[in-house]
Order: structure tokens, then sequence, then C-alpha cells
């Protein structure tokens, strides 16, 4: 059978009881909305990603895109798909009506994302990145820019980059140098690299607009200079498009995402480089990031996506595949694969951590649609949530679904170390998710440094609170002690150490504070996909009250799992950030 | 034009290994089926669409109204699931049960809604994909006295229905007949290929993009916002003035034998045939 990419099961299960997401058609903002249109749309999203995008994904990996006089021209079949999610409505579904939208909640719309980009995640990117850019250019721009460019981005005629890193400039943004210099027209002069930019050129849209970061003239110096503009591949002028001095300087060898061209840009080589401003000048990088959390919530969902797919791989695989006695038997037919402990040990790994990676990204989505268009009185408490959530959501999928995938690989046995077998494309594609929309270390930074500690840790509050109701409502159906101890335990030692970490930043103990803040990133992962297994063990318990049923079975044993085996790792993790363990910090650049 | 296309719910025939039958085997349980879109009235549903619309322009040209007889409550999934795909109204008709709706019932329910909606053609299934009876799209037509065309790989027409050019795939060649509306057909899966349809609005030599594994088109957001709008009426049977009366009686059920899923491995052709002949015995 093919592969289902993400269990529908699932994905019911979470809009249904976990995430009630019928009580946001209570909401103005999506009164027109119904769980048959979330049905409808998810329904038509997983039929193109099982069919036509899943069909695609190995001949497009095959053939990466082709750099060739000043152009890049993608895989013959990209057109045809990209096409299909155009018209299908996915650029635009979740914005307001009012840009051609049909404001689906992003909690809807990050799931259906999840059966695209296990589909084939190249194909799905650029619209994904057409929304993001387009959503700047509707949140920030002025009535000009949007109409020279919102309508044709968000109905995917023109597609859209983010254009910020520079081959000096990456984690660093500040540091950036492309220039803009303001000319008579209103518009600015556009001069500068930029690399990575991914979707930076193609030829399956008439146009490409790069939301670009740049410095204009005189501007002040590191983040607080730095401006948004709209650099169109082609501008209009007198009724036609003309060439807008944006070049393509070179095409990136990269490792995964293959069938999406990541390409070095030259801007302005001519001076001939128009850019409109989008925003306040030097508000460039505060804008971004306003905008990055629904980025970072899709980075997370793509990572569970291809994390997804391979579990789905090797799943399949080791049902089919005989190989050996089972424990303590000799001799007699071979067994399935599924019989030996130790691959149902790495398949329900794969599967906590898929399930768990899923559950947060639909979770940390909620917050966003009710932080936006929630009753006013509670956006606060979900702007909170969202703000905590979203680096977790960023990071957690990223590093535990690279090594859920490895994990695949390693259930095919030898066959999975080939390219016969999905696994190993999805391993190469899984390993982005931790690099762009700003690398592991960066998200550690923005959560131990930013998110934790801003408004007195409100943040951490609201998010015990959630925890501590979950708690409850597993106990009120029934879930056993051990599926919840862990859990209350580990979410007093986050809070015990995240106030011992806030006094030694108060006093200035910057390496104090921040020495591990990837541990104190894991740490909190490890904690909130433990929150996400106890909902769905609750939800599963009340569905097994109807009889038996194989798929909450899985779900609870994949609770258990996590309670038992990756819960306690916090407090480990809470010892290393609290007694600031020095053996890296002390390590000199001449000792490695 | 006016297109009636009718729409059964069946079990996922993906899912055919979780189809159980009772315990006197003379029924089908329905417990933990995955219901979806008869895959063969899709192919219909499809051949409509394309048949009242203005394919190059993406406009809709003529009406299509689903219809659904559902056993129970009448359920409307399947009928929103269409209107998503661009048919403008839906009619469901709860009724019975699975077993008591039999091809006779079915084909006088659907008359009934006929001579209400009088449309210009019905286009079904050429069976549906549970009991593959293929028998109340004939029926249908004789209760109307229509004609009928059945399997149709191509429909043509340049006067908005009145009458059509049809084509039929046989193993001896092509059959060409023209047929003048009112008509049933019912459809083949040819019907899907990107020229089978003419309907004199979309220019001719328009291409539609090969639906792939898809039986019909996928929805589109905007259509699915809208198909929230589009009405569904219901049409009880005794609005209908018919009263069930089953004529098939069902003797017994069987479900085919698991296949046992082992393979094995010969090393030359002879081998293989002298296992084909002693053990296969297929030879
Ligand atoms: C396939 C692909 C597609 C991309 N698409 C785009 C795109 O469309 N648009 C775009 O603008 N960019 C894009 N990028 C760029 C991407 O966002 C950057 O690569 C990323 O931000 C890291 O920057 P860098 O590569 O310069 O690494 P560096 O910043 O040099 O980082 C190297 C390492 O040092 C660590 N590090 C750096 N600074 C710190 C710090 N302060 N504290 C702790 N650790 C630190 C990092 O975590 C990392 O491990 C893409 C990259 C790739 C690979």
């Amino acid at each position: 059978m093919a592969n289902p990419l993400i269990d529908d099961r699932l994905v019911d299960l979470l809009l249904r009881d976990v995430l009630q997401a019928e009580r946001l058609t209570a909401l103005p903002h999506f009164a027109d909305h119904g769980p048959e249109t979330f049905e409808l749309y998810l329904s038509a999203c997983r039929q193109l990603a099982r069919g036509a995008l899943a069909s695609s994904y190995r001949p497009l990996d095959l053939e990466p895109p082709v750099f060739e006089g000043g152009r890049v021209r993608l895989h013959p079949r990209f057109g045809p798909l990209f096409t299909q999610l155009r018209e299908l409505g996915v650029i635009a579904a979740t914005r307001p009506e009012e840009v051609g939208g049909q404001q689906m909640p992003l909690t809807v719309s990050t799931l259906a994302h999840t059966y695209l980009m296990a589909g084939n995640l190249s194909v799905a990117a650029l619209a994904w990145l057409t929304t993001g850019a387009a959503h700047l250019v509707e949140a920030f721009g002025d009535d000009a820019v949007k109409e020279r460019f919102l309508a044709r981005m968000y109905a995917g005629e023109w597609t859209g980059t983010m254009a910020l890193t520079e081959p000096h400039a990456g984690s660093s943004l500040g540091d950036l140098t492309t220039s803009a210099t303001p000319a008579p027209d209103g518009t600015y002069r556009i001069r500068g690299a930029k690399i990575f930019i991914s979707g930076g050129d193609h030829d399956v849209a008439e146009n490409v607009v790069h939301l670009t970061l740049a410095r204009i003239e005189g501007a002040p110096e590191g983040t607080k200079g730095i401006s948004l503009f709209a650099v169109p591949r082609l501008r209009e002028e007198g009724g036609a498009l003309v060439d807008n001095d944006v070049h393509v300087t070179g095409v990136i060898h990269k490792i995964g995402w293959k069938a999406l061209p990541s390409l070095a840009l030259g801007f302005g080589d001519r001076g001939d480089c128009h850019g409109w401003l989008v925003g306040a000048p030097h508000q460039g990088l505060r804008m971004m990031f306003q905008m990055m959390n629904e980025a970072r919530i899709s980075v997370g969902a793509t990572a569970a996506a291809t994390a997804s797919a391979a579990y789905h791989e090797a799943r399949a695989y080791a049902l089919e595949r005989r190989q050996g006695r089972a424990l303590g038997e000799r001799g007699g037919e071979p067994v399935r694969l599924v019989e030996h402990p130790d691959v149902r040990r790495m398949l329900l790994r794969q599967k906590a951590i898929v399930d768990g990676s899923l559950a947060l990204a639909a979770t940390t989505a909620l917050h966003a649609d009710l932080a936006e268009h929630g009753p006013e009185d509670a956006r606060e408490r979900h702007r909170l949530l969202l703000d905590l959530l979203t680096p977790i959501t960023k990071t957690f999928p990223s590093e535990a679904g690279f090594e859920a995938t490895a994990l695949a690989v390693q259930v095919l046995g030898g066959y999975g170390y080939t390219s016969e077998y999905l696994p190993e494309a999805f391993l190469r594609d899984q390993k982005l998710n931790t690099i762009h929309e700003g690398t592991t270390g960066i998200q550690s930074l923005d959560l131990l440094g930013r998110k934790v500690m801003a408004r007195g840790g409100a943040g951490l509050r609201v998010l015990a609170e959630e925890i501590q109701r979950a708690l409850a409502e597993a106990e009120a159906a029934g879930l056993e002690e051990g599926l919840r101890a862990p859990l209350g335990a580990a979410l007093g030692q986050l809070g015990a150490l995240t106030a011992t970490l806030g006094q030694r930043g108060m006093a200035g103990d910057t390496l104090g504070m921040l020495g591990h803040s990837v541990d104190y990133l894991t740490a909190s992962g490890l904690l909130v996909i433990g929150w996400q297994h106890l909902r769905l063990a609750t939800a599963a318990t009340r569905r097994l009250e109807g009889g038996a049923d194989a798929f909450a079975e899985g779900l609870l044993r994949g609770a258990r799992y996590w309670m038992a085996t990756e819960v306690p790792r916090v407090a480990h993790l809470c010892r290393l950030c609290e007694t600031g363990e020095p053996s890296y910090l002390e390590m000199q650049p001449e000792w490695f | 034009m006016k297109i009636l296309v009718p729409i059964k719910r069946v079990a996922d025939p993906a899912n055919a290994n979780k189809v159980k039958v009772d315990d006197d085997a003379t029924k089908v349980t329905s417990e933990g089926l995955e219901w979806v879109m008869n895959p063969f009235d899709e192919w219909s549903l499809e051949a409509a669409l394309r048949l009242t619309e203005n394919a190059a322009e993406k406009a809709r040209v003529g009406e299509i109204v689903v219809v659904s007889i559902t056993p129970g409550e009448g359920d409307t999934d399947h009928i929103r699931e269409a209107l998503g795909k661009g048919a403008e109204r839906g009619i469901v008709v709860p009724a019975g049960t699975d077993e008591q709706l039999d091809a006779s019932v079915v084909a006088k329910i659907l008359a009934a809604v006929v001579k209400k909606e009088e449309p210009d053609v019905v286009l079904m299934g050429k069976q549906a994909a549970d009991g593959d009876s293929a028998v109340a799209g004939t029926k249908l037509a004789e209760l109307l006295e229509w004609p009928v065309v059945n399997y149709a790989t191509n429909i043509a027409t340049s006067d908005e229905g009145k009458t059509f050019e049809v084509k039929r795939e046989l193993d001896i060649g092509v059959q060409t007949l023209k047929v003048e509306g009112p008509v049933v057909f019912t459809s083949s899966d040819r019907i899907l290929r990107p020229d089978s349809i003419k309907n004199g609005v979309t220019p001719d030599d328009f291409e539609y993009a090969d639906l792939g594994d898809l039986n019909s088109r996928l929805s589109n957001l905007k259509n699915i916002m809208a198909a929230r709008k589009k009405p569904i009426d219901t049409m009880t049977l005794d609005d209908l003035g018919v009263e069930l009366g089953v004529g098939t009686e069902y003797v017994k059920f069987t479900l085919p034998q698991g296949r046992s899923g082992s393979a094995e491995f010969v090393e030359t052709v002879d081998e293989l045939v002298q296992k084909l002949q002693t053990e296969a015995k297929v030879l």
C-alpha cells in the first residue's frame, strides 16, 4: 500500500478531541467555516499529497534544477504540480477574504501543510515561501506596494522569497550590508549579494518577488538599521515587465530539498535594481520577527511531516520483511522484523517523536489563531504561549525528527542505506530543519534569553497552568499515575531552574544563564512533548471506553514510552544547566 | 444543460479487507467501514463537470444536481464533497438500510427525483464498487422510457444537450452512437481522458490535465467555501411517492480468501513449470 504520509486518525483526533478546533468556528473571523470545510480542505490536500506530489518526489530528487543562460530551469514535473497546489488555494488559505484568502484557521492549514510537505516538500515549499513573503507585504506594505504585489502573489502568479542571508551574515543578520539608496521616484536602488535564497529563480511562474533586507544609506549600525524591501525580478514599466537587475550568480548544490533551487543572487550590478520599501525605514528586522512565529511553526510541522513519511516507510517494511527467529526460539520460519523487540523500540520511538511533534505543531498553531482572532480578553494569554512555544515547536521536531528519520534508515538495515528506498532521501531533507529559519543554537538563545524571561516569566507560568490542567483532565479520565507523575515532576524542575537562571541573568552573569541554552531548550522540548502525549493518551483512553481500538492502544504505549524514557531526562538536563557543567565552556579554541 | 449525478457512498475499496459479514452471512455489516464516494460515480461527476463548464475560462455554464440516497439519517458528506468540486446543488434522500436499497428501489427513487428535477441528462456510474450489479442505470432509463448508453467513453454535444454523439470502446472497435436527450449515460473510466468530453463551449482543442490516480478533480478551497452556502434539499420517500420493497434476496455472502502472501523463488524455468503443474495446478 502507498505511504499514507501522515496518519489521518491522528489528525482527526487532534482536531476533534484534543484541540476541539470546531470551537474556532464560533469566532467571528472563522464563522464561515465548519467541520466540513476543514475536512474537505484536508481531504483535497491529502489526495494531492499522496497522489501526484508523492509519486513525483523521487524523480524530482534525482534531477535538481539546471542553471543555464543566467536562468534556472526546474524539473518539468514541477510546474504542473505547483499549478495544482496554487489552484487548490493553499497559498492564501489562511489569509483574509479581502486579500483573496479563505480565512482557514492556521491550526487546520498547518496539518494540511504536513501532508503536502510529506508528499513533496520542494514543491510545497514554493507555495509556502510565497505565502510568507506575501504576508509581509499584506501586514506592513502601504497601499501602493500592496496594489503592486499582493494579489498576484496570493494567486501564485508571482512567487515570493525571503532574501535575508548574505555570505558573511547568516545567524547574525545585524551585520548584513546590502544597501538601498533613495531614488527621486520614491523607490530605492538596491545593491548587494544574497546567498541561499530559496525559490530565487525558476520557470514555473511569471515573476519572483524577493522580500529583501537591506540598509538604507546612513542608517544606524546593526539590527536597528535594517529595512525591508520588495524587489521583483521583473518590474512593471509602461505596461510591460522589464528586467529589474536581479541576477542569479550561482546555484547551491545541496543534499536535500533538491528540486527547489537555493541561489546566490546579485542585486543591482547595473545600478538599476528598484526596491519598494515595505513598512517604515529601519524596522525590517522587527517586522521579520513579528512574522517569524508562523514560519517557525511551519518548519516544525515540516520536520514532523518528513519524520512521519519516514516512519511509515519503516513501519511498512518491518511488517513485511522476514528475518531471523523470535528471541529465544530456534528453527522454524523466519519472523517479521516487527517481532524483534529492538525493531519495535525503534518504531515506537519514531512514532512517539512523530505523534508528539504533529500535536505540538497543531497546538502552537491553535494558540496563534487564538492570539490573533480569539476573544479579546484571552489574546494576551495565547500570545504568551505562542511566543514561548514557537522556538520549541521549531526545534524539537527538527532535532528529534532527524533522529527518528535516521531510525527509519536503521529499521531497513542495509537497504535503508541505499537509494532504492526513500528513508535516505528523507534523512537528507530533514537536516535542513535544524538550520534554516534560525539554527538550533539561535532558537535556544531566543527561548531562554528572550521568551522565557519576557514579562517576568509570564509565558512559563501560563504553560504551567496548561500542563496542570491537562494533568487534572488526565486524572479524571483515569490515566494511570505512571503516565502523569513524571510530567508533574519535570514541570517543577524546569520552573525552579528557570528562576535560578533568571536571577543569574539579572545579576549580569550572562554565561551562567545562557551557557547551556541548548540543554534548556532540549529539556523544554521533552517536557512539552510529554504534555502532548498526556493529552493524546487522555483522548485515547476515552476512545477505548467505546471498545477495542488499535490506534488508541498505540497512542497509549507511545505516551507511556515518553514518560518512562524521555521525561526523566529533564532532571538531568536541568542539572547541567544549573551547575553550569563546565567541560565545553572551559575549552579553549586551541584545545580542539 | 442540467445534469443529475447520483452518488452512492460505498465502503472504501482500498480497505476492502475491513469488510465483514454478519453471523448468518446474509448481509455485510457496516461497522468500522470508511465511506467514500463510489469511484464510478466520481468518473461521472467529473464528466458532468466537464460538460457544464467553459474549462478555458474556468466558468460554469450549466447546472449539476447531485443526488444521494443514504441509509439512515441522510449523510451529506459526499454531497458536500461533490459541491466542493463544483456541482451546484444537492438532494439527499434518507431511506432504509443498505440491504433495502437494491437496484430496483434505487431506480424507482431516482425516477421520481428525475420527474421533479427534469434534467437533460442523468450521468451515472456504470456500477457501484460494493455490489457491482451494474443494473440501476438501465432500470432507471426503462422506468423513464429514456434512451440509455452504458459504459460511455466519449460524450460530445454542440447544442447544449439536445443531441449527443457518444462513443463506446469495445473489444472489437469503437461504436459511435447518436442519441437525443433526455438520456441516461453510464460512464467508463476512459471518460476521464483529457479529450473525452466536448460540450461546444470549452474550445475543442482544450486539453484537461491528466488526473493521475484521482477519480475526479480535486476540490479547491474556494469551491469548498462556496459549497457551504449551496443548498442541499432533503426529499423523503413520502415526498417522492416511493415505497421500499426489496426485489432482491441475498442468500449468502462469502469473504474472499486472504492471500497467503508468501513467495517462493525457483532457480530455473523448468523448475517453475514443474511447480506450476504439480503444486499450483494451473498448467
Ligand atoms: C537549503 C537552504 C535554504 C535556505 N533558504 C534561505 C532563504 O530562502 N532565505 C534566506 O535568507 N536564507 C536561507 N537560508 C540560509 C539560512 O537561514 C542560514 O544558513 C542560517 O540562518 C545560518 O546562517 P549561516 O549559514 O551563515 O551559518 P552561521 O550563522 O555561520 O552559523 C554556523 C553555526 O554557528 C552557530 N552560531 C552562529 N551564531 C551563533 C550565536 N550567536 N550563538 C550560538 N551559535 C551561533 C550556528 O548555530 C551554526 O551552528 C537557507 C539555507 C539553506 C541551507
